[in-house]
């Protein structure tokens, strides 16, 4: 077994393979001793490495922060615009890591062998989870469960995308909470987008009514509030739906309608509410009484006291 | 100088001829505030005589005496919009004269604002009480120029640069349509074409556009085909024998949310009465003079007493930021 292993790494090497010596650590640091001056890695080259990303860093916050700023210059729009992000900074990174193997380092196609199997060690060893994130991060950005931008819901966790990183997304919640989901785990965990790339996005708004008022009155009231809404938007594929549901002692009406940006989904629900209950009041319409169940001409309050109708 | 509206009556009378022969396909004439279309009423009008009863819809606020003792058979109400209002509880007279059309077996040629009817047809279906809708469409550069020079003889009017004319802008594009009537529906299909002229401009310094053709490049981008905008721009820049291009671009708009709303409601309505904008912004807890005071200030609309309008001249400016805040759809 040690035999082999001792094998592998000096097969690895290019230049100056080893015979098999006793012992793999000793063997490992002779043939990683071996490959840098064949690599010809020295310090200008590691700087230059660096430079090449610290360029490509900077490169990245210059296109995130102009494409943000122009796409909440065309606000109706904003969301196509966002979608570029992710794709600008991979494409960037990408070129970075391109540019240092290829020009930097020089490798020829026999290192570039040698290089990936000692990545591939260093990341089976210790780098697993963060190559996992980062291909979850590729595979996000391709396949677009959600996009810069969209309310999503991932676990217990919801908001609106702000950013999709090489490790993590990151979510602003409605408390203006900064949320990092790796993005590893959002590919593994059931995810919830409430627009997939719309401006517009669907808010149900429930309001909860005596059994004994008029629901039908109930439900038109809850329909107009909702369709003169400031927030609201309608188009024949967003239409806006008032149900009803019957339930031992109250009845819910809901309304199913489109706010015209979800970042006013808040707002909107708020709005129709407010209005809706003003109207509710003047035409009669009460909210349910809390534990009082009717049975016949007599009434059970609160745990079981009775009382006379 | 209004629009000839050639078209539109070929429409209007076909839906007439059909009426007469028992196919009821009820009119809706939609165009943007100012557009004219009261013009074409006017015309339809004469056109149709003692058979029709021509009247204004906030009269049909309160009830609908009016078309219910009517004998007429053809009947046209003007600014339908109007009966409604954006508040729970504003949609009781436009349902009841939706009732009436739909019980009536008389002919409806009705007028709306273009973007009240975007939103009624989205909330109540409009599109099904009015099948056939003429949509009153912008004009070309070389129409508002055909319309507005009508009644001049070549060279009687002298164009002058008020303010010094800026190196010209290349314009590569430019917007034409294409109109056709299909099956008694007008349609119109817009497609870009190629500013040669702008382009060989650029090219040759011999080929400069004149001051007529820059003036009136300004007006129908100023007025975005809206005849009755270009009229209000001619009237303002003609100083007989003179035209004076002192065409300024419609200003930026900073404008809140709830100012946009306000602004929103007044375009849908072209005009509103302070006391009728109040009863949709009140129930939001915003306050109607205040807001129709900032619409003043920031050159938005004017006030004639209790009504305030929007300004022809601001209308452009004032339909592209509603657009962008997706207030009109």
């Amino acid at each position: 077994m040690a035999e082999n292993l001792t094998e592998v790494y000096s097969n690895l090497s290019t230049s100056t393979p080893s015979v098999g010596t006793p012992g793999i650590a000793a063997n490992v640091s002779s043939s990683i001793r071996s490959d840098i001056p064949a690599l010809g890695i020295d310090s200008s080259i590691v700087m230059n490495a660096l430079l090449v990303l610290a360029l490509a860093y900077v490169a990245t916050r210059i296109v995130v922060f102009l494409l943000t700023w122009f796409s909440e210059k065309v606000y109706e729009h904003r969301i196509t615009v966002k979608m570029a992000i992710p794709l600008a900074k991979f494409a960037i990174y990408g070129f970075a890591a391109y540019h240092i193997l290829g020009s930097v380092l020089q490798l020829s196609t026999a290192q570039l062998v040698a290089f990936s199997g000692l990545a591939g060690a260093a990341i089976g060893f210790g780098l697993k989870d963060l190559v996992a994130e980062v291909v979850g991060g590729f595979v996000i950005v391709l396949d677009k469960p959600y996009q810069v931008g969209d309310k999503v819901r991932i676990d217990d966790h919801y908001g609106e995308v702000r950013d999709i990183g090489l490790r993590a997304t990151r979510l602003v919640s409605p408390d203006d909470s900064l949320i990092s989901v790796s993005n590893q785990k959002i590919l593994s965990q059931t995810l919830a987008n409430a627009n997939s790339g719309s401006q517009e996005m669907m808010v149900v708004i429930d309001l909860f009514i005596d059994s004994r008022s008029d629901a039908s009155r109930a439900m038109q009231i809850l329909r107009e509030a909702t369709v003169t809404s400031r927030y609201v938007y309608i188009s024949d594929k967003r239409p806006v739906t008032i149900l009803l549901k019957d339930r031992p002692f109250y009845r819910r009406v809901r309304a199913k309608a489109y706010v015209y940006d979800l970042r006013r989904e808040f707002e909107f629900e708020s709005d129709v509410t407010k209005r809706a209950w003003d109207a509710f009041k003047e035409e009669g319409i009460e909210p349910p009484k809390a534990g009082v169940v009717e049975i016949g001409d007599k009434s059970i309050a609160d745990g079981g006291r009775s009382s006379k109708p | 100088m209004p629009p000839p509206f050639e078209e539109e009556m070929k429409l209007i009378e076909k839906s007439i001829e059909d009426f007469e022969e028992g196919k009821r396909d009820n009119v809706a004439v939609i165009s943007d505030p100012f557009y004219g279309e009261s013009d074409l009423m006017r015309r339809a009008a004469d056109v149709i005589g003692p058979r029709g009863l021509r009247v204004y819809a906030r009269y049909l606020i309160r009830d609908l005496e009016i078309l219910e003792a009517a004998s007429e058979k053809i009947v046209m109400v003007e600014e339908a919009h109007r009966l409604y209002q954006r508040k729970i509880g504003g949609f009781l007279a436009m349902n009841r004269f939706l009732s009436f059309v739909s019980s009536s077996d008389g002919l409806f040629i009705t007028t709306w604002n273009s973007y009240s009817w975007k939103y009624l047809d989205e909330v109540l279906g409009l599109g099904r009480h009015f099948p056939k809708k003429i949509r009153l469409s912008k004009m070309g550069t070389d129409q508002i120029r055909e319309m507005l020079l009508s009644g001049y003889e070549e060279g009687e009017l002298t164009f002058v640069e008020e303010v010094p004319a800026k190196a010209e802008k290349l314009t590569i594009l430019n917007r034409s349509s294409y109109k056709k009537t299909l099956m008694g529906h007008s349609l119109e299909i817009p497609y870009p074409v190629v500013d040669m002229r702008s382009i060989r401009s650029r090219r040759t310094k011999n080929e400069k556009k004149s001051s007529e053709e820059i003036f009136f490049d300004k007006l129908a981008r100023i007025s975005d085909g809206n005849p009755g905008v270009a009229e209000h721009l001619w009237d303002e820049a003609l100083d007989y024998p003179e035209v004076r291009n002192a065409l300024k671009d419609p200003p930026s708009i900073d404008l809140d949310y709830d100012e946009s709303f306000a602004l929103c409601i007044v375009l849908s309505m072209g005009s509103i009465d302070v006391r009728e904008l109040s009863l949709v912004l009140e129930p939001l807890d915003l306050s109607a003079e205040r807001i129709a005071g900032l619409l003043e200030e920031r050159g938005l609309v004017f006030s004639d007493g209790d009504v305030i309008t929007i300004r022809s001249e601001a209308l452009k400016g004032v339909v592209e930021h509603l657009r962008r805040l997706r207030l009109v759809w």
